[in-house]
């Protein structure tokens, strides 16, 4: 058994090193656009069982956004709902026999993490400007401006490192298990992986949005929250 | 713990790739249809609410149109019970006039009637009169009751004035009629009568006039002597309120 801390790479393009975890995103992303482009070529106003499963997912991705942002899901939408998407089916593919969940190594979650990182700085300033984003470090006062700045960086860690834990844990326990016992004793460890994959996605998600919310605060009902306080 | 920079990198950029492809082929046609579901939805519910305003209008003109209905209906009736009374009005007086012509013909009918009705009696009293005229004449011996009649006759002469009594010697001829036929001897008498009374002897003639029922009647010229009684009842028909006509006596004699 490799450590699980570490990646490997399997291929080699010219100078770059593809790993697996690369290549399961790749496939990945074949299956979630493919899929996409397939199932919203003939969308219609009378929904089908698909069309109104993806209506649900967007609109429920939106609600969540409304409710935890309270700004409007439009700008962000894209963003959060990749995020889940991606978790939750990175997390679901350990149920293909030999695919490791690209969610199962450091550097898928690192990637994303930076991605919320950047996400937070730039929507911040987006919305706020740059006085404003950066002022937001300051509250409640100017004593607070260090714990604001590394509290920036740890919950980024904070967030890639919780992903990556559950994720990469519950992968190692079922790789041990399986080797230990044999074949169908994992099942309901797998089961147990399918919930523990969606709860993630959704954590991440939610931890996502109150990243940047907490970033574009200003714009919504989080502002009014603050002067009331 | 190692870090494959590659993988990191690749995965970063596999990230915001899906996040690409996701929003392009996901997110933007789903929110597409859900938009255009509420547009239409809502399009669709302001057409309903267009066709719930225009039918509250169609309803409101309907009930306008009822009213008017309704206000027309009354007029009509209106109008058609004030032409049914002008009507009735109409038929009444015309009926009261028909009424009163008929009886204006009636009472005009019923009057003609009674005057023939009155006539018939006056005539009726007339020849009854006659009659017992007659039968009290017919007690008389009639020489002497012409003989009284001519007497009364020359009495009458005997009033008149001189030049009435010369107008009548001298204009020219006279005629004495009689009711009852006058014998020979008794016209001779009145012949020598009248030359004693009107100076000289006038040109006579006798005449036999049943007519005069009894009695006589001298004619001359310009004078009339009438000692008889059928100028009696025309003074009696002149003198009564209902007197029958001169012609009517005439007839019943």
């Amino acid at each position: 058994m490799t450590s699980p801390l570490e990646t490997h790479p399997v291929w080699q393009l010219g100078p770059v090193p593809l790993s697996m975890p690369v290549l399961v995103t790749w496939g990945l992303m074949l299956v979630l656009a493919g899929g996409s482009w397939l199932l919203t070529r003939r969308l219609a106003l009378r929904p089908g069982r698909a069309q109104a499963a993806m209506e649900l997912v967007v609109e429920a991705v939106e609600q969540q956004i409304r409710e935890t942002m309270r700004v409007e899901p439009r700008p962000y939408l894209a963003l959060i709902g990749t995020f889940f998407l991606f978790v939750l089916t990175a997390n679901w593919s350990s149920l293909i026999p030999g695919i490791e969940p690209p969610t199962a190594s450091i550097e898928t979650d690192a990637a994303l993490a930076l991605i919320v990182f950047v996400a937070v700085i730039l929507y911040g300033l987006r919305v706020r400007g740059w006085r404003g984003y950066l002022g937001s470090f300051l509250y409640p006062n100017i004593i607070m401006l260090p714990l604001n700045l590394i509290e920036n960086f740890t919950r980024t860690f904070a967030l890639m490192v919780r992903l990556f834990g559950n994720v990469m844990s519950g992968v190692f326990v079922i790789g041990i298990v399986l080797s230990l016992v044999g074949f169908l004793v994992p099942v309901p460890l797998m089961a147990l992986e399918l919930l523990t994959g969606a709860v993630q996605a959704y954590i991440f998600s939610v931890l996502a949005m109150v990243f940047i919310g907490g970033a574009v605060e200003g714009e919504g009902g989080n502002a009014r929250e603050r002067k009331d306080a | 713990m190692h870090i494959d920079w590659w993988t990191l990198g690749l995965q970063t950029i596999n990230v915001l790739i899906l996040v690409w492809l996701l929003r392009h082929f996901f997110f933007q046609p789903i929110k597409a249809v859900i938009e255009a579901r509420r547009a239409a939805a809502a399009r669709i519910t302001e057409e309903a609410e267009a066709l719930r305003t225009a039918a509250k209008a169609e309803l409101a003109a309907l009930e306008a149109r009822r009213r008017d209905f309704t206000a027309e209906g009354e007029k009509i009736l209106a109008e058609a019970h004030a032409q049914a009374s002008a009507e009735r009005g109409a038929m009444l007086d015309q009926a009261r006039a028909e009424a009163g012509r008929i009886v204006a013909e009636a009472r005009e009918v019923l009057g003609r009637e009674r005057e023939a009705q009155r006539r018939t009696l006056e005539a009726q009293a007339a020849e009854l009169a006659l009659a017992m005229a007659r039968r009290l004449l017919d007690l008389l011996p009639p020489r002497q009751v012409t003989a009284a009649f001519l007497e009364g006759l020359a009495a009458e002469m005997e009033r008149l004035s001189d030049a009435a009594r010369n107008d009548l010697a001298t204009a020219g001829a006279i005629t004495i009629a009689t009711a009852t036929p006058l014998p020979s001897e008794l016209q001779a008498e009145w012949r020598d009568r009248l030359a004693q009374l009107l100076g000289a002897g006038p040109r006579l003639a006798f005449q036999h006039e049943p007519a005069l029922i009894a009695g006589v009647e001298l004619r001359g010229p310009h004078t009339l002597l009438r000692r008889n009684w059928r100028a009696d009842l025309e003074r009696l028909a002149r003198a009564l309120p209902l007197t029958p006509q001169v012609h009517d006596v005439q007839q019943l004699a």
